[in-house]
């Protein structure tokens, strides 16, 4: 067994929120030593909100902070000071990736910007990710995730037949772009191995957004048009959708690929007949009647629990699989058996189910070492053993409210 | 031309529609030299699912195809025949990353066998992405793109809305599952090559899309293990407003009001008016609870505005609204044009058609076309002529069907 693929890169994190610190927690579970500079006078917003562990208060108890930053070490550093950016530009010389989400000229400003990091570590690599990108004519406007993904296009397309346009996840911009910023970095990362050159990355997030709609963009570019709104429906396979069962807000997805499924399907809902119906007999004839289709399954499936359907429809090779709820989500004995949960001791919240690791290497295995940090709680190993300050000017330091 | 961060990374991939062709796309555009396999004659089914010009399907016509495959070659291999198989373990000698997105019920029909593959190639990267992952009570199940947006936990947080309790969960637009599972699945297969140049190994890597979503989603995963509840639909659930879609007299507008100063802010482009000062109103938390008085104040107004008036007017007192753009609107962006987010690519059967590039600037390496998504079986000669196959081989393999 060798060392996580990359054991000994160091990230300097100066994310925030979400998008960055998703991407970064790419990067630590590809075994980089990730440093989280945070600040009390700037408080991560993930640490700010609920849910906390029990309902109690506290900005280590943060279920939000405490998921996306597994496996993260964390120093404070007040960056209002100059003594602070002096400090984060010598821990940056000692660091192969800088990766920051501020909204675009931030960094700049606090003289953290990449030509002043470049000046202390010519090879570094930085990216940016901020949400318009960090040239173009509306780089200074403000942006979350959640309005990215109307930004980006996707909400439009989004929704049921009819309705109107609809939110697509919570805040999908920000994993969307985070993930494409480490994707990135590991570019640069290998550019640099290869050649000795950093470099820098200016990543949009609306962009990063905008990459995943290639059917409507290119509808539009070829036709001139953009596809309406199609709520779980799909122009190729019928019945495709999410389908009420037993219980309460119980749902079951499935999906119908070709005709040989459909012939399957009916048997499987002990409707044969349904197969040579004419209403129902081909595709584009399911497409044509197609409410009347989704009545009939929903007659079938509200008779049954979502993973009684499921059972039975993968039991004849057709796709369907419950909707999960977060509950159902953690106590899954599929995703539980392959070991992708992970509890580790958190010295404020305990032992506590987390997300893991969405992939498996088979000879430098990916594992989170470490729960979320507590804030701060690396300060004193970081400028000690990475910077190499000694504890007297550690002292003083802390003295001029340069560690906050 | 600057060479690509991935120039000289040899990529086999043996992609079906979004997750494995996207994290190939994604390399390919930065420099990688990627192979595309498809199946002889029907090809790879993003081909069959357009959009097509005029809405007339053609198989070199398929926009996502289009697409997905820039800056790829492609070649034509039926991995069903056993000297298919062979002649594709001649490729993987030649490979530094093969990545595919077959189905773990379908890997030993084609022969996709890592253990085999490292005997030929030690130094191999496979990056399998599956539904479910190589392993576990459900890895063999069937799966698409929906049914792994639910199996994932996301789909359930979307749609419904208050009054509307009879509305199924509901998936966003396009093949999310497939694009989350080929960026993340491309991070996973460069990090892996990044441990190949330390020490020259390589390794299999198995990588589960419903593990991936289940990883973004949000408060989901979160909320269960730290306050013992359930996230239902985020439509009428928000713990913090206005973070709505309302409309405009001329399209969609997304309200955001996360901090206090936009809130305020927000009251004054409106016009300061009477209700903002009432205590319901009075905090981000008060405005979610209070929802239902609030939208029936805001809609009126905001249905009086245009969308792009009211989104500059907003941005320029730093409130972070966005207009629900449609695909007219996002082609036509000022900002999106002066940062070279379209290019017009050329391609010699469907024409010449815009095309997103990259969400990044590198400032070395750059986003560079090379060449336009391949057609079917388009670089057959080249690529077996280069691994030695003469051209009476080659024509051979064609009339055998095995190209």
């Amino acid at each position: 067994m060798s060392k996580p693929p990359l054991s000994g890169i160091r990230v300097a994190d100066f994310c925030w929120a979400w998008a960055g610190p998703y991407g970064a927690l790419q990067l630590a579970h590809l075994g980089a030593e990730v440093i989280r500079i945070e600040s009390t006078t700037r408080m991560c917003p993930s640490r700010l909100i609920p849910p906390w562990a029990e309902n109690e208060r506290g900005i280590n108890r943060a279920g939000y902070f405490n998921q996306y930053n597994q496996g993260k070490r964390s120093i404070t550093l007040n960056l209002k000071k100059p003594e602070g950016v002096e400090i984060a530009k010598r821990l940056v010389a000692k660091s192969d990736i800088v990766m920051e989400n501020f909204a675009a000229g931030v960094m700049d400003k606090m003289g953290l910007g990449y030509e002043a990091l470049r000046a202390v570590k010519p090879d570094i690599i930085m990216a940016s990710l901020s949400g318009y990108g960090a040239t173009g004519p509306e780089k200074e406007y403000v942006s979350y995730g959640p309005p990215q993904v109307a930004l980006s296009g996707m909400s439009s397309l989004t929704g049921y037949p009819g309705g109107p346009p609809m939110q697509a996840g919570f805040s999908y911009g920000d994993p969307n772009g985070g993930v494409h910023g480490t994707f990135a970095i590991l570019c640069a990362l290998i550019h640099r191995q290869r050649t000795g050159e950093g470099q820098y990355i200016d990543l949009s997030q609306r962009e990063a957004c905008a990459m995943l709609l290639p059917e409507a963009l290119m509808d539009f570019v070829m036709n001139g048009t953009q596809p309406p709104r199609m709520g779980n429906r799909d122009p190729y396979m019928a019945p495709h959708g999410v389908f009420r069962c037993r219980g309460e807000d119980r749902w079951v997805s499935l999906a119908v690929r070709d005709e040989a499924e459909w012939h399957r399907f009916c048997a499987v809902i002990g409707q044969r007949e349904l197969a040579s119906d004419p209403r129902f007999a081909t595709l584009a004839a399911r497409k044509e009647n197609e409410e009347e289709l989704e009545r009939i399954v929903t007659h079938w499936t509200q008779q049954h629990t979502a993973e009684e359907v499921t059972q039975q429809l993968q039991q004849a090779g057709i796709p369907a699989y419950p909707s999960l709820d977060g509950r159902d989500m953690l106590a899954n004995p599929h995703v539980s058996a392959r070991g992708f949960f992970v509890e580790l001791e958190h010295p404020e919240v305990g032992i506590r189910r987390h997300l893991g690791i969405p992939w498996k290497m088979s000879r430098t295995p990916c594992e989170v070492r470490r729960p979320a940090p507590c804030l701060g709680q690396d300060t004193d190993y970081v400028l000690q053993e990475i910077v190499g300050l000694d504890p007297r000017d550690i002292a003083a330091l802390r003295e001029k409210e340069v560690l906050l | 031309m600057p060479a690509g961060a991935l120039t000289g990374l040899r990529i086999l991939e043996c992609g079906e529609m979004v997750a494995a062709a996207y994290a190939a796309k994604l390399m390919a555009d930065m420099g990688a030299e990627v192979i595309k396999v498809e199946p002889p004659r029907i090809g790879d089914a993003a081909r069959s699912r357009g959009p097509f010009p005029g809405r007339l399907p053609h198989p070199e016509k398929s926009g996502l195809f289009l697409y997905l495959n820039t800056n790829k070659r492609g070649i034509t291999l039926d991995l069903t025949h056993p000297q298919g198989q062979e002649i594709f373990h001649r490729l993987v000698a030649h490979t530094d990353v093969l990545i595919h997105n077959c189905h773990p019920t379908q890997m030993a029909a084609y022969g996709l066998d890592y253990e085999r593959f490292a005997r030929l190639n030690p130094g191999l990267i496979m990056t399998s992405i599956t539904p479910f992952g190589l392993s576990g009570p459900h890895k063999d199940y069937q799966a698409t793109d929906l049914t792994l947006w639910n199996a994932g936990g996301l789909c359930y947080l979307n749609g419904g809305g208050p009054g509307s309790e009879d509305l199924p969960p509901l998936k966003p637009f396009g093949q999310q599952a497939g694009f989350q599972a080929g960026v993340h699945a491309a991070v996973a297969s460069l990090g892996a090559f990044f441990a190949r140049l330390q020490d020259g190994s390589g390794q299999h890597i198995d990588f589960s899309i419903q593990e991936c979503l289940m990883g973004i989603s949000e408060f989901a995963g979160i909320m269960p293990t730290y306050a013992n509840q359930v996230v239902v639909r985020f439509t009428g659930n928000k713990a913090i407003r206005p973070l709505d879609i309302m409309e405009c007299k001329d399209g969609w507008i997304y309200l955001c009001c996360v901090e206090e100063h936009q809130w305020q802010s927000f009251v004054d482009l409106m016009g300061n008016p009477e209700w903002a000062s009432e205590p319901i109103f009075a905090t981000r938390l008060h405005r979610a609870e209070n929802w239902d008085a609030l939208q029936v104040l805001l809609e009126p107004w905001v249905k009086e505005q245009s969308v792009y008036d009211l989104y500059h007017k907003a941005q320029a007192r730093r409130i972070p609204f966005a207009p629900v753009s449609t695909m007219g609107d996002i082609l036509a962006s000022e900002h999106l044009r002066v940062r070279g987010f379209f290019a017009a690519i050329a391609h010699p059967v469907a024409g010449t058609f815009t095309y997103p590039t990259a969400p990044y600037h590198f400032s070395r390496t750059p986003w560079t076309l090379r060449r336009p998504a391949p057609c079917l079986g388009q670089h057959n000669a080249e690529v077996y002529g280069a691994l030695g196959f003469s051209a009476q081989e080659i024509a051979q393999f064609q009339r055998d069907g095995i190209i």
